[in-house]
């Protein structure tokens, strides 16, 4: 298996390398991505020279246990924090050398979140909080597709609402449709499941695999859920800040059986991570 | 866990220091109103013993009814002046107390004040910034406090002691020759003395006159004539010295037996005076403490909010830690000791400063006035009770502002602590209901103080009659001040509860001008109602203060501008700017100038009474030309018609005068007048009685001169010769006038009331043509006031009003001036009374400021995540900006609305209440209040700098990831 990755990451790089004019279908590009923390005492490598390329059109699910660097990657991919070294590529433009007027920038055209929680604003109601990023960037709003996206997220008679009277789940719809609404390059959710039950967890991630489906969204989403990672059409799985595996369209019991050795894996190399890789386990 | 406290508080000092700001500032306005009033009591407690020294007073018996100054101080309501005055006493009693025993000098000090003008050795008028000019009486004796440093006292009407003070600031020197500005007209002085005093005068200017000069000009002013306020006795018990207490009553009571029966006089000592005196004037210093006090209270209130604040970002932020306190064993008041630790120390650390700063500030305007001419002696330290009240109140504040917060982080339980929460808000419908019934309440209260004040005199103001009398009782401005009371308290009560309307109708501008940042902003401020309402009361009550007093200021300049748009007919005005007299010189100089067509004198009548026996009551009466209603002043006739009453010699009476003396047209009324003659008998017998003495003199010498010739001693004898000679010459130069003896003849006139006006000028006097004046009064009791002037018909005013003004220059006090500057001259007194105004502006602004910036601060903190996530979904830094600003703009603007309505309200009801005395319009000074509402959108936007640059220093990675 490890030799198998390594062939991989191999041919991914080789990609990379190639330059933007060869990979049409790559929306975002992390190119030998490394983020360390700490001073040289106590040195944490988060990242460790990750190359990855992630496809328009697909949705991508990076799994990993606790501290595998799988948050970091998706926050330096969406300019959120800085690599020590290397770059980050969205759509042709360097990310990891903007200034905050090009990432404000960034964000308001080419990137779309959903976060785990805490994804709405309270004091906006659930139509004012699809509208927001287009409205703060003073973009103009397409009906059809505003009511395309609420008919497609059934939301349409909570429109009104504040989020303090949704559920978890209806929350987390609006936190998609509210991604979806600006038809950005890629939308980068952080454990979009992460708080809801499994049913709610079912509604939300369909509606992310049919907005990649039925309109070509690309989306990468970080997550603990084998089940989460099954809706995916590729996953990466990363440990030690390291991209380890990369699986398409596994299925769920692919995926299942990929943690249950990397979780005896963990426990050659320690307990601490074993314990993660348990708990994310028992989670799902 | 006080040592917890405590390093938490060291970890926390940052974010102490707007609270401790606060406080000090809170505690600085309460140390300094109380060392500032403790100042000028102290002040006022040394003037009197210095300048009121005498060991016994003797002064009238009957306590008298105000009426003299009633005409001047009308509506007051004896408010102004809580000192009684006393019937006058016949000066020839000096001479029954002169003999009692132990009595070292009895006499009357003739003192007169903003009568006299002195030129200053550059030849400009000395002029006092705030304090009158002084002229007093002085020789060997009359002031014991007073000592002379050099030359001698002053003589006759050409020579002037000065005091050092007025002789600094004039530069004049013993010596030298001034000109001093009698009421009559300058006149050369020469300054042969100058006199010192222990305690600083405040800045008045003190001239020593000569004891006659002084008293021909007291006389002249109040037209009163042998007869005096008060005989300062000396007493000689204690060898010269100020006699203690004891000794004062014992000479008080032998003066009183010695005073004859009849002579409606009393003795009292002269430690009574002073105590009366001084609580009179501590009264009527007495408003500036509550004033101070006042925006003390409001830094105080806001310093509490800002500590709740801040506590309550430092518990929220703490609360984990809280909980593993808890969860190890710590108990909820342990907890909650942790957190009153640092705000004892907050407390303490405040209020010292506020102390010092307090001190300094006051030390800060006895410094300013000393640099503007008004030098204190009073003490200025704050003393132990200040500083103690100040510490007190400090850390009350303070233990006030954390008990609420400290409770959270004691009652929380662990569990709950480990999550973030949100408390729900109360609701704030009951403060709602509870603050519009105290408005509407206060509004009643204004409703039925302008039923009273319009009702007046007459009439009753409401159809209740135990409202009736209560009105009788308590007069007008009860209710005007309860009624403001309620109004704010209501007004702070209500607040929360007004947020979200206010929040949607202002945030309507903004919500379409920035669509989303204003919608944001709007939003907000409805999340924590009582944060955002308690914010927006701090400049709420400063802003209500200082428009209710924009409103009075310019209805004030309002009237007088319109009694002269509507009422002034003449091109120029002359007035007297100290004495009020114009000199007969300056009259007809002004008379002469080319270019004036016509001259209007109006000349006040001294000592006129109506009606007779004790009945007879006092009025301002005036003598003016026929012409005066046609050519110089529109009469605004309330009965009769006052032009032809005027030319047919009958009474023109102002409103207030008529329902005072409840007089209609056509009554008839006894005038008694008084006019001075010369007395022809008695100034022939000074002048023999002079004579005869000069000869006596003259002989004396002359045979002295001769003996010294017969025993030989030539030079002697032709001293003696020489000096014989001076004292002939001396007789020969003396002037004649202090040799006259004039008599006081008392006039009865019976005059039909012709007309009732109420011009708010005339309001309270009476007139009448010079012909009846010339029965009543004489030349000698009468004396102009003030001059209409018109110009000659073509003529061109600027450079006639160039000739007045150079015609008067000699007069020196003369100002003459046209329609315009008539009408500023009213507005520049105003006009101070603002520049005070603004400075408690700007101070409410400031405090608004500080609660505003950590009001915002502790709303940044709270909602970190949710402004992350704003960043996260691309809100450039400045929609940030921008919508805190927004925020910070509508709390400033609701806190300035309201105080706007509720001040211009206020201003329009005090108008009213006061509108018989010249608040005859109601000005609204509407560019004024738009700056006001300008700047508190400027003061919003700079007061959300400071929690911007927080909320946008949190990385948004960190912030959409806190948790």
């Amino acid at each position: 298996m490890a030799r198998h990755s390594a062939a991989s990451v191999a041919a991914l790089k080789d990609r990379v390398d190639d330059g933007p004019g060869t990979a049409p279908d790559a929306v975002a590009r992390a190119i030998d991505l490394t983020k360390a923390y700490g001073d040289a005492d106590a040195r944490v490598v988060a990242l460790d020279h990750v190359n990855v390329s992630f496809t328009r059109g697909e949705m991508t699910a990076i799994m990993g246990p606790s501290g595998s660097g799988k948050s970091t990657l998706m926050h330096c991919m969406a300019g959120l924090d800085t690599p020590t070294s290397g770059r980050v590529v969205v759509e042709g433009l360097e990310v990891s050398s903007m200034n905050q007027r090009q990432l404000t920038k960034l964000r308001r055209t080419r990137i779309g979140f959903i976060f785990q929680s805490f994804n709405l604003v309270p004091t906006l109601s659930a139509e004012e909080n699809i509208l927001l990023p287009l409205q703060i960037a003073k973009r103009p709003i397409d009906r059809v597709w505003f009511d395309k996206v609420v008919d497609v997220t059934g939301l349409r008679p909570r429109l009104t609402h504040r989020p303090s009277q949704l559920s978890g789940g209806q929350q987390q719809r609006v936190a998609c449709a509210r991604a979806i609404m600006a038809r950005p390059s890629v939308i980068f959710a952080d454990e979009p499941t992460g708080n809801l039950d499994s049913r709610s967890s079912r509604e939300v991630l369909g509606f992310l695999k049919d907005s990649v489906h039925e309109y070509g969204q690309t989306i990468v989403m970080v997550t603990h859920d084998p089940r989460a990672a099954s809706y995916a059409d590729r996953v990466l799985v990363l440990a030690d800040g390291r991209i380890t595996r990369d699986l398409r369209h596994p299925s769920y019991e692919e995926i299942l059986d990929v943690f249950a050795t990397e979780g005896d894996e963990d426990r050659e190399n320690g307990p601490a991570q074993a314990a993660d890789a348990h708990g994310a386990g028992a989670g799902a | 866990m006080i040592r917890i406290g405590l390093r938490d508080a060291r970890a926390h000092l940052p974010r102490f220091v707007m609270s401790i700001i606060a406080i000090a500032l809170g505690v600085s306005f309460v140390v300094g109103s109380f060392c500032f009033r403790e100042m000028m009591n102290d002040q006022v407690d040394q003037m009197l013993g210095s300048n009121t020294d005498a060991d016994v007073y003797v002064r009238g018996v009957a306590e008298r009814k105000d009426d003299a100054s009633a005409a001047t101080a009308t509506g007051s309501d004896g408010s102004s002046s809580s000192l009684k005055t006393y019937n006058d006493i016949d000066v020839s009693l000096v001479d029954d107390v002169a003999k009692v025993a132990g009595v070292a000098r009895a006499g009357v000090t003739y003192s007169t004040s903003g009568t006299l003008v002195l030129v200053a050795k550059d030849g400009n008028a000395v002029s006092s910034m705030g304090s009158p000019t002084m002229g007093i009486g002085l020789e060997k004796g009359t002031w014991r406090s007073a000592r002379l440093e050099h030359g001698r006292w002053a003589r006759n009407r050409h020579e002037i002691a000065l005091h050092a003070f007025a002789a600094k600031t004039a530069g004049l020197g013993v010596g030298d020759t001034t000109k001093l500005v009698y009421p009559s007209g300058p006149e050369d002085v020469k300054v042969v003395g100058v006199f010192d005093t222990d305690v600083s005068q405040a800045g008045a200017i003190i001239i020593g006159l000569a004891p006659s000069v002084a008293r021909e000009v007291v006389q002249e002013k109040t037209g009163e004539i042998g007869v005096t306020q008060y005989i300062t006795v000396y007493g000689s018990a204690d060898g010269g010295g100020p006699l203690n207490d004891a000794q004062q009553r014992e000479l008080a009571a032998r003066v009183r037996k010695a005073l004859p029966k009849g002579s409606k006089a009393t003795a009292i000592t002269g430690d009574r005076l002073r105590d009366e005196y001084s609580r009179s004037i501590k009264d009527q210093l007495g408003f500036i403490q509550p004033l101070i006090l006042i925006f003390g209270v409001i830094a105080l209130f806001v310093g509490s909010f800002i500590i709740a604040n801040t506590f309550s970002m430092i518990v929220r932020e703490s609360m984990r830690g809280y909980a593993l306190l808890r969860s190890v064993g710590a108990s909820p008041a342990q907890v909650f000791s942790t957190v009153v630790v640092q705000a004892l120390l907050l407390g303490l650390v405040g209020s010292g400063a506020g102390i010092a700063l307090g001190w300094g500030m006051v030390r800060l305007i006895v410094f300013g006035l000393a640099q503007a001419g008004t030098p204190m002696t009073g003490a200025a330290t704050p003393g132990p009770t200040d500083m103690l009240v100040g510490l007190a109140v400090g850390l009350a504040v303070t233990l006030v502002g954390a008990a609420l917060p400290a409770r959270r982080a004691a009652t929380a339980p662990p569990i709950q602590a480990m999550n973030e929460t949100v408390n729900p808000e109360k609701p704030v419908l009951p403060r709602g209901v509870a603050g519009v019934a105290m408005v509407v309440l206060g509004a009643a209260c204004w409703a039925y103080c302008v039923a009273v004040a319009r009702a007046g005199d007459t009439g009753d103001p409401t159809p209740f009659a135990p409202l009736n009398a209560l009105a009788e009782r308590v007069g007008a401005g009860w209710p005007l001040g309860a009624g403001a009371a309620l109004i704010v308290v209501g007004v702070i009560v209500l607040s929360p509860a007004l947020v979200a309307p206010a929040g949607t109708v202002l945030g309507w501008l903004p919500a379409h001008v920035f669509p989303v940042t204003g919608r944001l902003a709007t939003r907000n401020l409805a999340r924590q109602k009582r944060r955002t309402a308690n914010t927006a009361a701090a400049l709420f009550v400063g802003v209500a203060i200082v428009s209710c007093l924009a409103v009075v200021a310019s209805s004030a300049k309002a009237s007088v501008a319109g009694i002269v748009d509507t009422g002034l007919k003449s091109d120029f005005t002359a007035m007297s700017a100290s004495s009020g007299r114009i000199p007969d010189d300056a009259v007809s100089a002004i008379r002469k100038t080319k270019g004036v067509a016509s001259v209007s004198q109006s000349r006040m009548l001294m000592g006129v009474t109506y009606g007779s026996g004790k009945d007879a009551a006092q009025a301002m009466t005036f003598a003016e030309q026929p012409s005066l209603f046609s050519k110089v002043f529109a009469p605004v006739t309330n009965a009769g018609d006052a032009d032809r009453a005027l030319k047919s010699g009958e009474l023109v009476v102002g409103l207030t005068v008529a329902q005072d003396n409840g007089w209609k047209v056509g009554d008839t009324v006894r005038v008694n007048g008084r006019r001075v003659v010369v007395d022809e008998e008695a100034t022939a017998k000074a002048q023999a009685d002079y004579r005869a003495q000069v000869e006596a003199k003259t002989a004396d010498l002359t045979a002295q001169a001769q003996r010294l010739a017969a025993a030989g001693d030539a030079d002697g004898a032709q001293a003696k010769a020489d000096e014989a000679r001076r004292a002939a010459e001396d007789a020969a130069n003396v002037d004649p006038s202090t040799l006259v003896r004039t008599t006081t003849e008392t006039t009865h006139v019976k005059v039909r009331v012709g007309a009732i006006i109420e011009n708010s000028v005339y309001r309270s006097m009476v007139l009448m043509n010079d012909d009846l004046a010339e029965r009543v009064n004489n030349e000698n009791t009468m004396f102009t006031i003030m001059l209409f002037v018109n110009a000659r018909d073509g003529a061109d005013t600027a450079t006639v009003k160039k000739r007045l003004v150079k015609a008067v220059k000699p007069f020196y006090v003369i100002n003459v001036q046209d329609r315009d500057e008539f009408k500023s001259s009213m507005s520049t007194m105003v006009d101070q009374i603002l520049i005070i105004l603004y400075a408690l502006l700007a101070l409410s602004i400031v405090i608004a400021v500080f609660g505003i910036v950590n009001t915002l601060a502790l709303s940044v903190s709270e909602r970190t995540r949710e402004i992350g996530l704003l960043r996260a979904v691309g809100t450039s830094r400045g929609q940030v900006r921008g919508m805190l600003a927004i925020e910070a703009s509508l709390i400033a603007v609701l806190g300035t609305l309201l105080g706007v309505v509720v001040g211009v309200a206020a201003g329009a009801v005090i108008r009213v209440v006061y509108e018989s005395d010249g608040l005859e319009r109601l000005s609204v000074p509407w560019d004024q209040l738009g700056a006001f509402l300008v700047l508190a959108v400027l003061v919003g936007v700079v007061a959300a700098l400071p929690p911007a640059r927080r909320a946008l220093k949190v990385p948004v990675l960190d912030a959409v990831s806190a948790e």
